[in-house]
């Protein structure tokens, strides 16, 4: 699709076709529908902020992508800090139990991919959701094209053991938080 | 494709899948902040509030103090009574002097100025003195003078002839 930087109607017109993949991907990142549904609505006003300056050298809902996804990651970090909060102020007290609305937060694949490294969780559903090709992969996450390849290998790999889809003959790993380098990608 | 790869995007879609064909809810254009808004809108309002609030003390205590100053030197609280002790002063003052031959009020008003002007002075020094602000002398600067021409010319002195 054909997009003008600055345009007001084409940005609407992004908006529009992206919005909800851009949701998904999120969802993937985060698990939780409600924190990745505030991540896209701000992830649309810095690109709306940055429209203009939009250069026409990755897909536009790639570069959207982009944002989002650093979006989700400032939120991440806010979120683990207020959590450490949260423990703290809850010591002694009953745990609330957890909120059964969302399917993402049930489910075993959105809660691996939440352990993963936000960047290979969202490789994950940008190949295997939305059919993103390598180049798209690398605009969206912010890597050279060539890199993609080995980084969503290392976020399947990961994935894998942390579903505990291990060969036979291997140890089944008890599902932990990676790191970028658990697998080693570049 | 693997089997692992068919899974994660057959569990991907039955998650995912609801969002794809939700309803996208309305783009609203974000206000445009530009360099002023931004100025008038974040710090500089509550810079500005603070200020106004600063002024608004800062009137009020000067009130304040000038009300405290008049109650001292008339023994009054109403204010009506510190412009009848003018005027009261004023007309013995102008009674005293016709009766030795000198027209107008305006020694009168001088004498009535010097008058006032020490008593608030002694007053601001006493008040200064209870505050531990000291340098009472400064403070009374244009009050003890009968040259002063914000004292001693009270508006319900009747005209002179």
């Amino acid at each position: 699709m054909d997009y003008k930087p600055g345009d007001e109607a084409d940005f609407e017109r992004l908006y529009r076709t992206s919005y909800n993949r851009v949701l998904g991907t999120l969802m993937g990142v985060l698990g939780d529908r409600a924190a990745a549904e505030d991540c896209t609505q701000e992830a649309f006003v810095r690109a709306y902020r940055t429209w203009k300056d939009w250069r026409g050298d990755a897909p536009a809902e790639a570069w959207v992508h982009r944002i989002a996804i650093n979006t989700a990651i400032s939120h991440q970090r806010y979120e683990r800090m207020r959590e450490v909060g949260q423990v703290l102020r809850r010591i002694g007290r009953p745990t609330p139990p957890p909120d059964p609305a969302s399917l993402a937060e049930r489910s075993d694949l959105f809660k691996a991919l939440r352990k993963l490294p936000p960047k290979q969780a969202a490789a994950i559903v940008l190949r295997h959701h939305h059919g993103y090709t390598n180049r798209e992969i690398g605009a969206a996450l912010g890597v050279p094209e060539r890199t993609v390849a080995s980084r969503l290998a290392a976020a399947k790999e990961n994935l894998r053991r942390a579903l505990g889809h291990e060969p036979k003959s291997g140890p089944q790993i008890e599902v932990g938080t990676f790191s970028e380098d658990s697998v080693p990608c570049d | 494709m693997s089997d692992f790869d068919r899974e994660i995007e057959r569990e991907l879609n039955r998650i995912l899948g609801p969002v794809d064909s939700a309803s996208i809810p309305a783009w609203r254009t974000p206000a445009s902040g530009g360099f002023m808004k931004r100025l008038l809108g974040g710090t500089g309002a509550a810079i500005a509030a603070k200020l106004a609030t600063g002024f608004a003390v800062a009137a009020l205590a000067a009130a304040g103090a000038g009300v405290m100053t008049e109650v001292a030197t008339t023994g009054s609280l109403n204010p009506n009574v510190w412009g009848q002790q003018v005027k009261q002063t004023v007309a013995t003052c102008k009674t005293t002097l016709r009766a030795s031959g000198v027209r107008g009020i305006g020694p009168c008003v001088s004498a009535f100025a010097k008058q006032h002007g020490e008593q608030v002075s002694d007053s601001h020094q006493a008040s200064n003195a209870r505050n531990g602000h000291g340098k009472g002398q400064n403070n009374s600067n244009g009050h003890g003078q009968p040259s002063d021409k914000t004292h001693g010319k009270p508006s319900t002195v009747p005209p002179s002839h």
